[in-house]
């Protein structure tokens, strides 16, 4: 199983989740499986969908899923201590772990070389932080849609990605129709 | 009307509408943090690093936040692409309050090359830069707030050490 499978399994499940996507490869693949107006794309600033859930769900009620990857979690893990610190119930850290640097050519990545990034978000006091193979994300991030968190779910994936063509909305278009989505969300 | 820099600062951006902040530590910002951290009106995150907490306010003003950055001027040299790939790319009017070190004033001389770039730095990136130097433009400076949202994209109040008091 790719990302692409994993994610083929996983954005159904999302209703009134707001979901923050890591990165060009990642968020095509999202993209191209379904798009919703909860989807944020962040298609640049590598290592930040964690931040970026973080921040947003300090704002809604609805659960946060932050889709990251194990390179850019390895690029900003300090900020798995502040997700430990500010504890948000409704926010779940998804980090798919191809073990590699998909979208520059599958350089492997330290987790390729026996770091766990659940240990690493365990020891930063995040007390729900899980490795398990990619065919079981979909039924984990379920179970625990309904948990209060902070949740970290590392799936363990194949390296690759299917050929796609970037997202055809502009960077405005994704900000825009996401704010007014959480605008919405709130008032209801 | 607050007597110290500290107070009357953050008086004024709350008074234009910042309403969630995130700090990485400075010694010319100590007075500064220990009122947002005193502040139950507020949002606050203390962060690690500067692109966090550029990521966590982005995240906080897509949920409907108005957000101002604190930090010294050395984390800008961490802070560019972050700058370029989020801020500027999706527009996120971001008010981020510099502390200079590295600028007269300053006992380290380690800090100086650092002082000497960032506005060059900033400028290279279009992020529009303002300097203060005087504890009386508390006022001048809230008004960046409402400025990060007409120039819709961050904008930068470079607070030097006269500013706040600290020759």
């Amino acid at each position: 199983m790719r990302r692409y499978e994993l994610l083929q399994e996983i954005a159904p499940i999302f209703d009134r989740e707001f979901v923050i996507c890591n990165l060009g490869f990642p968020s095509q693949e999202l993209y191209s499986i379904r798009d919703s107006e909860r989807f944020f794309y962040m298609l640049g600033s590598m290592g930040l969908s964690s931040s970026i859930g973080l921040g947003l769900s300090t704002q809604v009620n609805d659960t946060v899923v932050s889709i990251d990857g194990d390179g850019s979690v390895l690029m900003n893990l300090g900020t798995l201590s502040t997700i430990a610190r500010a504890a948000p119930k409704n926010f779940i850290l998804l980090i798919v772990d191809n073990g590699s640097y998909g979208s520059t050519g599958d350089q492997p990545t330290q987790t390729a070389n026996g770091t766990s990034l659940a240990a690493i978000a365990k020891a930063a006091g995040i007390e729900s932080s899980i490795e398990l193979p990619g065919a079981d994300a979909a039924a984990a991030l379920r179970e625990r849609l309904g948990q209060p968190g902070p949740h970290v779910i590392v799936a363990k994936v194949d390296p690759g990605s299917p050929k796609l063509t970037p997202i055809p909305l502009s960077s405005l278009v994704i900000r825009d129709r996401f704010r007014q989505a959480v605008a919405e969300a709130q008032k209801g | 009307m607050p007597e110290n820099v500290n107070d009357a600062l953050l008086h004024e951006l709350k008074q234009n509408g910042a309403n969630f902040f995130a700090s990485v530590p400075c010694k010319l910002l100590g007075g500064f943090i220990n009122a947002l951290e005193r502040d139950e009106d507020i949002g606050y995150m203390p962060v690690n690093r500067e692109e966090e907490g550029l990521g966590i306010l982005a995240g906080a003003y897509l949920g409907g936040q108005v957000p101002v950055l604190v930090m010294q001027n050395t984390g800008v040299g961490t802070l560019i692409t972050s700058l370029c790939s989020l801020g500027n790319y999706f527009r996120l009017p971001i008010t981020m309050l510099i502390s200079h070190r590295g600028s007269p004033g300053e006992p380290i001389g380690a800090q100086v090359p650092m002082g000497t770039a960032v506005e060059h730095l900033l400028a290279t990136i279009n992020i529009p830069t303002y300097r203060f130097s005087d504890p009386a433009d508390c006022a001048k400076v809230g008004k960046l707030v409402p400025f990060a949202s007409v120039a819709e994209g961050p904008v930068a109040a470079i607070l030097d050490f006269d500013f706040w008091g600290a020759r």
